[in-house]
């Protein structure tokens, strides 16, 4: 590391001509014409090469420039950088040029800085990008041209209130889209923004505005997450053919009902949060389900708990047993639930009941 | 018999939910498993780029993945969800946890048990304001452990050995212990900025055996260049503090320093001979501060190409503060000089003052505010 850093250093040296004598006043006349440098601006000095910016560290092809103050991306970072590290900084803007040369870049970590703006063309030379992440910035749209390499979106906290199919239209390789805490609503949802994503496996807009499951989701979708919204209604329509998905989190939304083929149409979810909204009974076609094993209905306004809401009548129809289900800060009392609703649950402490206050 | 149900009851609702034991201890030794396949230290990679291996859900041992997280290739992603705890159910096999922005005020004794191929902690941006002594009992391999933007008021004590970057940026540490650094071998970056550090809170021996290359403690109450700092140094980033004064010794022990930050500073003089303890200096930045002079000595640093002294008080620049007088003596060009916003006159300054430049754009000059 010691070797490499030193090498790094005197590559300047190396590489610097001879001196050669310029007109006596040449570089102060320069600057005099160069006035219009801001005074209190840092010095630029072309031709320094790549080197690692001062204040920054860069070691094994990581370069980490976080909490520096920094109003703008570096320039001259080592082309070989596989993962840059800019976040809780002052970046207001990301610019055309920032990026290029960086054909390695596999992570680009931008998250806390004060970005408005990004160059259309700014992510253009990353075509190993597979991590991006930009939350905590002022966003009011995702950047389009994202790279086709990317795996990993994170846009969290911004002001993003649109999200258009073009900007996510051919990401085959995404994975992971998180938009929590944006001021999002379902209308700026395009139709099957995501669908174009051939891969995606889990999404997350929770803490947002959205009134309604978005439609056209990817049927390669294993976990949902809406959580923190203003979904009044579990649409079944907008979940078909959603047959990978697992976890799906609804809580804390307004939900008062769940239509009733909901469950049916996501054969393989294992885990529905619904808890905290004003459902009134419990989501039909949870006894018929086969996998479902954590049921999140704790604070909503279930009066009665019916003896097959949870259990097939017969045995042997349910293929996992139940490890979780919560129903406590409910006003159904516990005693009026029949203790042969969970005869389909072998672990007793998989249900919580109690507690209504 | 009404109390009876009650107490039955009550016993089912204190139980803690989820977590079917069945598959967990299943899931263990699967765990165990892959452990000893692919244990490669020497991947230091913090985001491995292999090919992702698309979740197929195999039904009955469903990954154990805290809701909300993504787990996948051993990295835990847990950002942004409001957690005011640490996730119980994490993946022995983790090698990175990623919690940062929620709301965490603790890590507890048992938070981080098992996760012995733990490589990179992210805690930056939570309300952490204690850390159990026995919280990192586990984690025997941590690399990286990134605490910046809590509360805590001093380096937690017995943080892993293995430690080789450890970033405490904006907490409220006023203190390091004696100890707070003891055994870590391969401690290489510490970025301990923007904390309320004066140098007396540095005890002395604090870092002892410690070869570090990198220290940031920029933003803090330093009056002066501390001077037991790891005498391995490469960098040192001083800036936004209160010295006021360069000492012959400050840098007796830091030999090896290159690159050395001290911008925003009250710095009024460099005395001399302090540079000359350090040899083999590139890059020296002492803008922002109330220097009267260029610092003595630096025509005699070889490697030095980069000295920004603007916004100073510097009225003029003698013909060799810069460059040597022996023409034999070798010397990297300076890439780099600025002596703008200073009260020079700059067409004073005898142009050969600057003959052992690498170019004419080496040198910014001018722009005295008036």
């Amino acid at each position: 590391m010691k070797v490499s850093l030193i090498f790094l250093l005197l590559l300047p040296v190396c590489l610097a001509k001879p001196f050669h004598q310029k007109g006596l006043f040449d570089f102060m006349l320069e600057d005099e014409g160069s006035a219009d440098i801001p005074a209190t601006e840092e010095p630029i000095f072309p031709g320094l090469g790549p080197v690692c910016p001062f204040r920054c560290q860069c070691h094994l092809r990581v370069v980490q420039c976080s909490d520096l103050g920094l109003d703008k991306v570096p320039k001259d970072l080592p082309s070989d950088t596989t993962l840059l590290d800019l976040q809780n900084n002052k970046i207001t803007e990301i610019k055309e040029g920032d990026f290029k040369h960086l054909k390695d870049l596999h992570a680009l970590i931008l998250v806390n800085n004060k970005i408005s703006k990004i160059s259309p063309a700014a992510f253009a030379p990353l075509k190993k990008l597979e991590r991006l992440y930009l939350s905590k910035n002022n966003l009011k749209e995702l950047p389009e041209n994202m790279p086709k390499s990317l795996q990993e979106l994170r846009a969290h906290e911004n002001e993003i209130t649109k999200l258009r199919k073009v900007v996510f239209n051919g990401l085959n390789q995404m994975i992971v889209v998180e938009l929590g805490t944006n001021p999002l609503k379902s209308s700026g949802i395009e139709n099957g923004a995501f669908q174009g994503m051939k891969k995606l496996s889990y999404i997350r807009i929770s803490d947002s505005n959205i009134t309604g499951i978005p439609r056209g989701l990817p049927p390669s979708l294993t976990e949902l997450h809406l959580d923190g919204n203003k979904i009044n209604k579990v649409d079944a329509e907008s979940l078909n053919g959603l047959a990978n998905l697992a976890k799906l989190g609804l809580s804390f939304n307004k939900i008062t009902s769940v239509d009733n083929s909901t469950l049916a149409n996501v054969p393989h979810l294992r885990e529905l949060h619904l808890n905290n909204n004003e459902l009134s009974k419990v989501p039909s076609g949870l006894a018929e389900h086969k996998y479902i094993q954590v049921v999140y209905l704790h604070n909503n306004k279930i009066s009665s708990v019916g003896t097959n809401d949870f259990c097939p009548p017969g045995y042997n129809t349910k293929k996992a047993s139940y490890s979780g289900v919560s129903l406590f800060s409910n006003p159904v009392q516990y005693w009026e639930i029949q203790p042969s609703t969970f005869r389909c649950v072998y672990e007793r402490s998989a249900i919580q009941i109690g507690n209504y206050k | 018999m009404k109390e009876y149900v009650l107490l039955l009851f009550f016993a089912l609702c204190s139980a803690k939910p989820l977590i079917g034991p069945s598959y967990f201890t299943l899931k263990n030794i699967m765990l165990q498993d892959m452990e000893d396949a692919d244990d490669d230290d020497n991947n230091n990679s913090l985001f491995p780029t292999r090919e992702p291996i698309l979740p197929l859900i195999p039904f009955d041992i469903f990954p154990v993945c805290p809701f909300g997280c993504q787990c996948y290739m051993r990295v835990v992603h847990c950002s942004d969800l409001g957690l005011t705890s640490i996730p119980s159910n994490i993946p022995l096999d983790t090698r990175m946890i990623d919690l940062q922005n929620n709301k965490i005020k603790e890590v507890k004794e048992n938070d981080l048990k098992g996760l012995t191929s733990l490589y990179a902690l992210a805690l930056n941006n939570n309300k952490i304001f204690k850390i159990h002594p026995k919280a990192f009992q586990s984690t025997k391999k941590l690399r990286r452990l990134y605490l910046s933007h809590n509360q805590l008021t001093e380096i937690p004590d017995n943080l892993p050995k293995s430690l080789a970057e450890l970033r405490i940026h904006a907490n409220k540490v006023k203190k390091i212990h004696k100890e707070a650094f003891k055994g870590m071998k391969s401690l290489h970056v510490l970025e301990m900025s923007a904390n309320p550090l004066h140098n007396a809170g540095i005890e002395p021996g604090a870092f002892e055996g410690v070869t570090v290359y990198h220290i940031r403690i920029a933003e803090a109450k330093l009056t002066s260049v501390p001077k037991e700092l790891p005498s391995s140094l490469l960098e040192l980033h001083l800036d936004d503090n209160k010295i006021s004064m360069i000492e012959l010794e400050d840098f007796i022990r830091y030999k090896d320093l290159q690159r050395l930050g001290l911008g925003n500073n009250k710095i009024k003089d460099v005395e001399n001979g302090s540079l000359a303890n350090t040899p083999s200096l590139r890059e020296i930045h002492l803008e922002r501060n109330k220097l009267k002079k260029v610092p003595p000595g630096l025509p005699y640093l070889k490697y030095l190409q980069v000295v920004f002294l603007h916004n100073n008080n510097i009225p003029k620049v003698g013909v060799n503060d810069f460059c040597p007088t022996e023409r034999s003596m070798k010397k990297a060009l300076y890439s780099g000089i600025s002596l703008f916003n200073n009260p020079m006159k700059y067409w004073e300054v005898q142009p050969s003052t600057f003959r052992c430049i690498l170019s004419r754009n080496s040198v910014q000059l001018g722009n005295l505010r008036k």
